[in-house]
């Protein structure tokens, strides 16, 4: 594959040297070597190994000359695809008649938005799967973390404490009915206090904080391996007063949600954004092109216009 | 955090004078730029890039903490969770009272007790811990001028005869409800920016804003065009500020608010503006099919205020004497109803009535419909003369 040098990710000014010196793909760079490309270019030995570091990294079938092996594009056939899918869980809500409306639960590395009416329970449902993403595999659940990103300020602690002590209880009703080694053996580290210490909470007041938090996510995600889902509640919050430039507010909402789209394919876990319902839509079409799934949760009313299949 | 100068995001010297070339100075002005035009400023590689904006975000982004440390933070000092309100059922229904750090709007129809409500608040917020109240100052900001000081003290002295007992402690708690009169949206909003030293400096524990509504209302003609976007903008930087300070100090922020009609197919009116005597369910819709128009009486300021406020509790007409209050929102607690009447003492919640937990039938909550004075009066009194609807 023979790359333009004009498409790789260099510092600008270096770009422009290599094009007025006349090299057009990567090629021509890695046979040059390093000590050819300082002379050439006016520039330090240095920063032409470096530059040819960034090439390598950026074609690595080039140098390997091997046909198989692609570092950036995956591909995989759909049956391959099909049984990834099959294959991982989803967070339930122990609510038989929601769950069964999502085929299952909540999908892990898509994301689910959830619109509707101030006051229908669209923080609350948050709450809930912050809480039920937790639950132990024996139960039926995912045993994973939780990122609560909140922009509006609505998280109740009292209230994670009520879901969480029921759903605790649940489970307890679950082990006893059923008498199983593996069900009394998860019961123990699932209790309140491991409940509430995995809930990660960050309270963005404005939307530079929310953009800076989205853009750390994945480092944090690295280090808790074991989120699996990530609720942002006020997706379009802080981006509804104060913006006179609405073509920069597009863009950043587009810019939100493809690197959402992003965690939630590469970390393996599921991300809620939370809309609120308005009469004039134009955040809520942005944010829709790139929803792959809406649940249609019986208590809400969802807005017609973002519906998507 | 956004107005962050770039200086103390500890990017090197060079770089930032660099970008101050570009009228780049703040993190908020470095994160709205895409990698693309990141890149052609600083003139660094694409993987340095990202490594910047990594730097930039940790230098605004919120700090982290899980839910478990939130609550200890709150057993900790349990007792400054909530301002209990005194009507009993009330508070066991919201946990508490009225729950400290996020805002709670009062709505209704004029005279049904709004201010009534907000004077008997103020009260209880300067009683000390073990009576029940925050040990506090109270900031009242008072837009349609109808905080009245004798009724403060009959309220105090009505309902607490023995605590306020002496004059000195009368003049002692009326020394701390701080009132401010601003009668436009704009010195409203100054004045809510200004809130912040004024709670250190005189220990502030409650704020109220008497009303929001009536300010919009007047300035904010929502028929022109351009209006609606800048009462919302209003609405929604004034919700903001409001909730940091409310969290900032864990504070309660009780607003109130009007009511408008809402026709099914027409923009909403503002139904002070409609003289009680129009049936509006006759007049001629934007329909024009002749089919009747049912209009329902709800909260004022629309659906943007109905997201920022966290707990809404309406006021509305039963019978008379005989008055409702629902909890139409509320993170805590069901939709629940009560029912009281307005004494000397301020409201008095009458138990032992119909208190059946009224489920509402799957409506929008934020389009919960709001019983006027004038329907209830044509049930009881056909023949009379309707009087009119400020007392």
């Amino acid at each position: 594959m023979q790359r333009e040098v004009g498409s790789l990710p260099l510092a600008p000014a270096l770009r422009a040297k290599l094009v007025a010196a006349g090299f057009q793909t990567a090629q021509e760079l890695l046979e040059t070597g390093p000590c050819g490309l300082s002379k050439e270019l006016g520039i330090s030995k240095e920063e032409a190994l470096e530059a040819l570091q960034v090439v390598r990294q950026e074609c690595p079938g080039d140098v390997a000359r091997t046909a198989g092996g692609s570092g950036i594009t995956r591909k995989c056939t759909a049956l391959e695809l099909l049984e990834e899918e099959q294959a991982q869980g989803s967070i339930i809500t122990f609510c038989s008649a929601l769950d069964s409306i999502l085929g299952g639960g909540v999908q892990l590395t898509k994301i689910t938005e959830i619109c509707g009416a101030p006051g229908v329970g669209k923080t609350q449902l948050c709450m809930q799967l912050a809480v039920d993403v937790q639950i132990p595999e024996c139960f039926g659940g995912v045993a994973g973390e939780a990122v609560f990103i909140d922009t509006e300020g609505s998280f109740m602690v009292d209230r994670v404490v009520d879901i969480a002590t029921a759903c605790v209880q649940h489970c307890q009703l679950i082990a006893e009915a059923h008498q199983e080694e593996d069900h009394l053996k998860a019961l123990e580290t699932f209790s309140l206090e491991s409940i509430l210490s995995h809930i990660y909470y960050f309270r963005c007041r404005d939307y530079i904080e929310l953009l800076a938090q989205v853009y750390l996510l994945p480092d944090f995600l690295s280090e808790h391996s074991k989120v699996r889902l990530v609720v942002v509640d006020g997706i379009a919050f802080p981006f509804r007063h104060d913006f006179e430039d609405l073509s920069l507010r597009t863009r950043l909402l587009n810019g939100l949600a493809q690197q959402l789209i992003i965690i939630a394919h590469d970390h393996k876990s599921a991300v809620g954004d939370v809309v609120q319902i308005t009469k004039s839509e134009g955040v809520n079409h942005t944010i829709s092109h790139y929803i792959s799934w809406l649940p249609r949760c019986a208590a809400s009313s969802c807005h017609s216009k973002c519906r998507r299949y | 955090m956004a107005a962050k100068k770039l200086r103390r995001a500890r990017l090197s010297q060079e770089l930032c004078e660099r970008l101050s070339r570009h009228q780049i100075t703040t993190c908020q002005d470095f994160l709205c730029l895409s990698l693309l035009e990141l890149m052609k400023v600083t003139g660094q590689s694409y993987y340095d890039v990202q490594k910047l904006l990594c730097r930039v975000s940790r230098a605004c982004a919120p700090k982290m903490q899980t839910a478990y440390e939130m609550k200890l933070r709150k057993s900790v000092n349990s007792s400054s969770a909530f301002l209990s309100t005194t009507l009993h059922s009330l508070d066991k229904v919201l946990h508490g009272g009225v729950p400290c750090g996020s805002l709670t709007e009062i709505t209704s129809p004029p005279g049904c007790g709004k201010t009534q409500f907000c004077i008997m608040v103020s009260v209880l917020a300067t009683l000390p811990v073990s009576m029940g109240g925050l040990d506090g100052a109270v900031i009242y900001v008072d837009t349609e001028s109808a905080f009245s000081a004798e009724r403060l003290i009959e309220i105090a002295g009505n309902r607490f005869p023995t605590y306020f007992d002496s004059d000195e402690k009368l003049f002692c708690m009326t020394r701390s409800i701080h009132l401010y009169r601003e009668l436009t949206c704009g010195s409203v909003l100054k004045r809510i920016m200004s809130l912040e030293e004024e709670i250190i400096s005189k220990k502030v524990k409650l704020i109220i804003i008497d009303s929001v509504a009536s300010v919009v209302r007047k300035e904010f003609d929502t028929k022109l065009q351009g209006n609606l976007a800048e009462r919302s903008n209003f609405l929604a930087r004034g919700a903001s500020v409001l909730k940091y300070l409310a969290e900032e100090f864990s504070i309660p922020v009780i607003l109130t608010n009007q009511i408008t009609t809402s026709l099914s197919n027409g923009p909403a009116i503002q139904a002070d503006l409609v003289s009680p005597a129009d049936d509006l369910s006759l007049s001629e819709g934007a329909s024009g099919s002749g089919k009747k128009e049912s209009g329902c009486v709800t909260a004022a300021l629309g659906n943007t205020w109905s997201h920022s406020v966290n707990t809404r509790l309406i006021l509305q007409y039963h019978d008379l004497p005989t008055r409702q209050l629902l909890v139409a929102k509320s993170p805590v607690a069901p939709f629940s109803a009560f029912f009281y009447t307005i004494e000397k003492s301020g409201l008095v919640l009458q138990d032992g009535k119909d208190q059946t937990n009224l489920t509402w039938e799957g409506t929008n909550p934020a389009l919960q419909t709001i019983r006027v004075r004038n329907t209830a009066l044509k049930d009881t009194l056909p023949d009379a003369a309707l009087p009119s609807a400020t007392d």
